[in-house]
């Protein structure tokens, strides 16, 4: 109890720290939950189509202008292929449909005429080649099997008139999921920097020289002692995750409390115990308490601009998110953004976050063993 | 009365070079030893092989009888060491540093509260209690740092160089502190390399050298090893250099200097030897300020030991 409560009476002479990090979790965890596009309405959108019919006056061919015609809008004001070419460099229209002459009548005749397009490239021009293919696809199904032209075109229509209804059956609130995964990938930094600064500080001042040898030629085990300060920086580590998920209550509400909010709570406790197995290396790495300032930004700020704490993953060049695979909070970010995104939970659709909490596990138990090895070194070197 | 340390043919190599070499030597019950010797004459690499903090290639050593290995807890339990270098928690008050460190040792709570205060009150912080490291001067800081040392009342302490870089106020009151400690019964192993403190202390002096004791025996049997038996100084304005040159013919005289103004005789053996300096000086109508006459220091034994000071 004694080194317990001396690393308690050392800790809390830096909570100023602790507080300027929760209040930096709480500031930007804020800002970003409130000015982030967590939009989810969809927008009736139709592309801007120029048609050049040389088939004119073929039902079939009209019938495919028609459809176009319907599901798009049309601009046919444009002369000769300078001013379609300018048109299309400007975005004025997306996309250029060429109907053949004798398009109708090979069709008929059972031939696969040829349609010269023209293209922007972007999703709105994408668009447009859909609603062409849906009708050409549709034209193939009945071409070989109907004499008609009437009975043909009829059948066309008719397929591509129905519609589909469909019901979004997801319940999922996708503010507050975007908000809690948000919150929980900034906290990352939180958790890192101020279990890092803190148990670093803490651990030095026991681990300072002078200080470790009056205490191996004392009477208290060593052995006991070094798990005392074990005990007392779990010890700490635990509240400190308890605080920020009272912060996450308070700041996300009830989504803590289903299932979801408990593997956030879950995947956070993993990443905890992540960073404190990190900063009990680095603090034997490193006993100088100047440097342990230095060693928290580039660890903590690092990591979390490299693993996508700060902003989303999927902004990051793929380089970043190549090398950030090293790091735990890749995988425990990579969770968060799985959460977001997930809409059943059970065991089957949570395995991938399982295995990204063993994955930040292993660099648990990779970092105590490098903890151990140099642990055992510097003993040998007193 | 028993010995309370028994260090037998101790040797401690560091690559080529002998820290400490062939040495023996045993604390009696209750008495302070000196060991005394310059910087690097294997004091605190002796001190640090008989904690167990270094190994040794040769010798024994055993405390209260038991050899004393890493694991010895119920041998540690009875030891205070206070080190060289201050080695306390910044982040700690005094009170609180005091007892942290008296609570490796004592788990009863309210036995380390008497300890601590009566730790404190020993070495005069007692209106310091509630001040931080960085508060304190360094005198205050070492007596802390002997505080957390010797607060939970051990029968054996080390203090190794504790006066290092102390004002006077603050060294005698460590001194003092040491002699109380003492007086409860401790036994003490003092290491220094200001020898007017060992002969204040200790009860016995070991003096060392390149990891050999060159001599031992209390400050007066020592004092018998050194070449001269009585050294006058004598604080001149001016004298003639041919004046100065007839001092080499007093009787019993080994050697003189005169440096700042200061002549310094030494004297062999030999009686009256201040009354035939005054007369030659008054016949020769050289006026003094001030004349003294003292034994021989440590320093001088030193000196006639190893042709070198105990500072150099």
């Amino acid at each position: 109890m004694t080194v317990f409560k001396a690393f308690l009476k050392v800790l809390l002479k830096y909570k100023g720290t602790i507080i300027l990090y929760s209040m930096i979790l709480i500031i930007f965890g804020a800002i970003n939950m409130s000015t982030s596009d967590n939009n989810v309405n969809f927008e009736d959108s139709k592309p801007d189509v120029l048609i050049v019919n040389s088939d004119k006056g073929n039902k079939i061919s009209d019938n495919l202008v028609k459809y176009i015609s319907d599901n798009s809008n049309i601009n046919n004001d444009l002369k000769g292929e300078n001013e379609i070419n300018d048109a299309l460099f400007y975005r004025n229209i997306n996309y250029v449909i060429y109907i053949p002459k004798g398009y109708g009548n090979d069709i008929m005749s059972g031939k696969n005429p040829e349609i010269d397009i023209k293209s922007t490239g972007d999703y709105q021009a994408s668009l447009a080649e859909m609603i062409l293919k849906r009708y050409i696809q549709m034209q193939n199904v009945y071409k070989m099997n109907e004499s008609s032209e009437d009975e043909f075109i009829k059948l066309i229509n008719n397929n591509l008139s129905k519609d589909v209804n469909i019901e979004v059956t997801s319940k999922l609130d996708t503010t507050k999921l975007f908000n809690a995964s948000t919150y929980f990938s900034f906290a990352s930094y939180s958790i890192m920097a101020v279990i890092i600064f803190i148990v670093c500080l803490v651990l030095s001042s026991f681990k300072e020289k002078n200080v470790n040898k009056r205490t191996i030629v004392s009477s208290m085990n060593y052995k006991k002692y070094n798990n005392g300060l074990l005990l007392a920086s779990f010890g700490y580590s635990f509240i400190l995750w308890v605080f920020f998920i009272i912060l996450g209550i308070i700041m996300l509400g009830d989504i803590m409390f289903k299932s979801r909010g408990l593997v956030y709570m879950l995947n956070s406790f993993v990443f905890t115990f992540c960073c404190l197995t990190i900063a009990l290396f680095i603090s034997t790495l490193v006993t100088n308490k100047n440097a342990v300032n230095g060693i928290v930004n580039v660890v903590s700020l690092g990591s979390s601009f490299l693993c996508g704490a700060f902003v989303p993953a999927a902004w990051l060049p793929n380089s970043v998110l190549t090398f950030a695979h090293i790091l735990p909070t890749y995988w425990y970010i990579n969770s968060n953004d799985l959460l977001k995104t997930m809409e059943v939970i059970d065991f089957t659709s949570l395995q991938p976050i399982f295995i990204n909490m063993l994955v930040v596990l292993g660099f648990s138990i990779l970092f105590i063993i490098l903890n151990n090895i140099v642990s055992k070194y510097k003993h040998n070197a007193i | 009365m028993k010995n309370v340390i028994e260090v037998k043919n101790l040797t401690k190599e560091y690559k080529k070079l002998k820290a400490v070499d062939d040495l023996s030597f045993e604390v009696k019950e209750g008495e302070i030893l000196g060991l005394l010797g310059p910087n690097g004459s294997g004091k605190s690499t002796t001190i640090n092989c008989i904690l167990s903090l270094l190994n040794f290639q040769n010798g024994s050593i055993k405390i209260f009888g038991k050899v004393m290995k890493p694991d010895s807890y119920d041998l540690k339990r009875q030891i205070g060491v206070v080190f060289q270098e201050v080695a306390v928690f910044e982040e700690l008050t005094v009170y609180d540093n005091v007892d942290y460190f008296c609570g490796l040792y004592i788990s009863d709570k309210k036995t380390r509260e008497k300890y601590v205060n009566e730790a404190l009150e020993l070495v005069g912080l007692l209106d310091y209690k509630k001040f931080y490291p960085k508060q304190l001067s360094g005198g205050l800081l070492r007596r802390l740092n002997i505080a957390c040392g010797t607060s939970h009342k051990p029968k054996l302490i080390f203090l190794d160089e504790p006066t290092v870089a102390v004002d006077p106020q603050s060294r005698n009151n460590i001194l003092e502190g040491i002699k109380k400690l003492r007086d409860n019964g401790a036994s003490i192993v003092y290491t220094t390399h200001y020898m007017e403190e060992v002969e204040i202390l200790c009860d016995r002096i070991i003096i060392l050298d390149k990891g050999k004791i060159l001599a031992s025996g209390t400050a007066s049997d020592l004092k018998e090893l050194s070449d001269i038996d009585e050294k006058i100084t004598v604080e001149i304005e001016k004298i003639d250099e041919a004046i100065l040159n007839q001092i080499s013919n007093l009787n019993n005289i080994d050697d003189y200097t005169f440096e700042m103004n200061i002549l310094t005789v030494k004297y062999k053996k030999g009686k009256n030897n201040l009354g035939g300096l005054i007369n030659f000086l008054k016949k020769n109508n050289v006026t003094y300020n001030k004349i003294f006459s003292e034994r021989p220091t440590l320093n001088d034994v030193f000196l006639s030991l190893t042709g070198k000071g105990l500072r150099d």
